[in-house]
């Protein structure tokens, strides 16, 4: 473990541009054909820290973090102005950053967890596998590190060649975000990774999210405030595309600023 | 004021004996839907048994037109009906209508799937549907027209070809020309069972590849393909016994050879499929039932040959890890 975390540190990360500023976000606004998604956000994310987005469905949080890793490129119509930058780069200007790229340094979990057809260990090293890393020493380490830190490797150690999609719904979630961080990225994005778990799973991934947060920046969508107050450093409030409220999270959550933020997190409205 | 004396409790109106006569359907449906699986079900035993019942006659003692050496019909190299007494050897025949039958797919699968994720992934929307049209209007052509194309245009195709090796043919009737012919006729098969597979992988898999870093190409490949893996065999199945199948057509170009098998690409050929069906209607006796003994032998190739392609679809993709 200490092994790991070394290497990781001394890995070639994004140079940050602030102090501790991962995620530096300017007047983004965000348009899927007409609607107008994301109005003027403009915020930090820090550095190995836990950033939570929360907000009421269809308020533009899963958007704002889509637009962190460009995943919202694949939509038809989705039109995007002001900038993003990661540490020092623009990651819409594609002079600076190739989208490939940007995706093994950005990694995500999705809502529903989806291995791939294959064994734990090819999935594991799917992403590597890809940037044509086929050393079997470093992938063999790798995926040992990796559902190490995931805390699967104990579950899963002596059947790796078993179908990623055989294991149980928290062991699949575990095993996507093992793959995440294989490729030892800066940034872990988790779009609501714990909706469909049981709370059983869920604690397991929250633990995790813990001791992740070492290494990684990591930011999680959410639903549940209890979550996001148990779980993260800074949370950020949406309502209808707007950045409402953006504070550490035991401010936002004992003396929010605004009502509005404090009317949701109390479970007045939303 | 009848609104008043209208009675809104919705308990009141639900009735006892109205949900006894609904369970009472139930039951009625229950036995048509059994029947109809039944009659199913008999129909495809009622034809094993009729040709299985049929094609054996010949090798059992007492048959009318003089018993058959079963061995010799299963390892017999020459299919003579015109001496006498007649020579029937299968042996040749299974062994070209399973050339026949490889290479058309060994063509076409490739071809085939390659077009699927192309149609599904990689064209823009507004040339999907065209492209799903054209597919689904080729599976829809009659065989016999597959036929009159290939014994018209192919044949030529082949002579030609056959030409500029040095070689001749019997007017382009030829194992390569029935080859193309299949090639062609289970390309929409293989195709539209692909197109449905693909397009049933979950999205969310494709996304999760994406987010790892993977190009479109990779996700399309590893692990588009390897989950749609399932639609795309059955698809070959289906292709594969439509291929072995396959008897207008077939018989308009194969030639049908009396012994072989034939190895040489431009000669002439005879299939499984071709023999039962050249002639069928001018003919008795044992030249007539012993027709059902290949179609034995041509169900017990696609069984084995359906048998096959599920341990090979066990064996790759998937878990490939070592």
């Amino acid at each position: 473990m200490e092994q790991t975390k070394q290497e990781i540190k001394s890995q070639g990360r994004v140079p940050l541009a602030a102090d501790g500023v991962m995620f530096d976000i300017r007047d983004l606004n965000l348009y899927y054909g007409d609607f107008h998604a994301l109005k003027d956000i403009s915020m930090e994310i820090l550095s190995q820290k836990v950033t939570a987005f929360i907000g009421p469905s269809g308020c533009g949080k899963s958007t704002l973090l889509r637009c962190l890793n460009r995943m919202n490129d694949l939509v038809e119509n989705c039109r995007i102005e002001g900038n993003i930058k990661l540490g020092k780069k623009d990651i819409y200007d594609d002079k600076a950053i190739d989208v490939v790229h940007l995706r093994t340094e950005v990694g995500m979990v999705f809502q529903n967890p989806n291995p791939f057809p294959m064994s734990i260990y090819d999935n594991v090293v799917y992403g590597l596998r890809c940037q044509g890393i086929k050393d079997k020493a470093l992938l063999d380490h790798v995926v040992e590190t990796s559902l190490k830190q995931a805390a699967l490797w104990d579950e899963v150690k002596d059947d790796l060649a078993k179908n990623g999609t055989k294991l149980s719904g928290g062991q699949q979630q575990r095993l996507c975000i093992a793959r995440a961080i294989a490729l030892q990225p800066s940034v872990i994005l988790m779009d609501e990774p714990t909706s469909a778990l049981d709370p059983i799973a869920t604690g397991k991934i929250e633990e995790l999210m813990e001791s992740l947060k070492e290494n990684y920046t990591i930011i999680i969508v959410t639903h549940s405030m209890n979550q996001a107050a148990r779980i993260s450093d800074n949370t950020a409030f949406f309502y209808l595309g707007e950045l409402i409220e953006y504070n550490e999270t035991g401010k936002v959550f004992s003396n929010p600023d605004n009502p509005r933020t404090e009317a949701y997190i109390t479970g007045r409205f939303g | 004021m009848p609104e008043q004396e209208k009675n809104f409790n919705v308990r009141d109106k639900i009735d006892m004996s109205r949900i006894k006569r609904r369970e009472r359907t139930d039951k009625i449906f229950k036995t048509i839907f059994l029947i109809a699986g039944i009659l199913s079900a008999l129909m495809i035993i009622l034809i094993f048994i009729f040709v299985g019942g049929k094609g054996i006659k010949p090798f059992l003692p007492g048959y009318e037109f003089g018993q058959q050496n079963l061995g010799k019909f299963l390892t017999g190299m020459t299919w003579r009906s015109d001496q006498n007494p007649p020579v029937y050897g299968a042996a040749f025949i299974v062994v070209n209508t399973l050339i026949s039958a490889f290479l058309a797919s060994v063509v076409s699968f490739p071809i085939s799937v390659l077009t699927a994720l192309f149609i599904v992934k990689i064209a823009p929307k507004k040339l999907r549907g065209f492209f799903t049209t054209v597919v689904e209007l080729l599976a829809a052509i009659p065989s016999v027209v597959y036929g009159v194309f290939a014994a018209g245009k192919i044949t030529k195709m082949v002579n030609s070809m056959a030409q500029h090796f040095g070689l001749t043919t019997h007017g382009g009737l030829s194992q390569l020309t029935v080859s193309i012919l299949l090639a062609i006729m289970i390309f929409p098969t293989i195709t539209s069972m692909a197109i449905n597979a693909i397009a049933a992988v979950d999205k969310n898999l494709e996304l999760g590849s994406l987010a790892l870093g993977a190009s479109k190409t990779q996700t399309n490949f590893k692990v588009v393909l390897s989950a749609a893996k399932s639609g795309i065999f059955a698809g070959l199945i289906l292709g594969l016994g439509r291929a072995f199948g396959e008897a207008t057509a077939v018989s308009m170009v194969a030639g049908n050879s009396m012994t072989g098998p034939t190895w040489n690409l431009f000669d002439i050929t005879r299939t499984l499929t071709s023999t039962m069906l050249s002639g069928l209607k001018e003919t008795s006796g044992l030249d007539y039932d012993i027709r059902f003994s290949v179609g034995i032998v041509l169900m017990i190739i696609v069984l084995i040959t359906n048998f096959s392609i599920q341990l090979i679809k066990r064996s790759i993709g998937g878990v490939s890890h070592e």
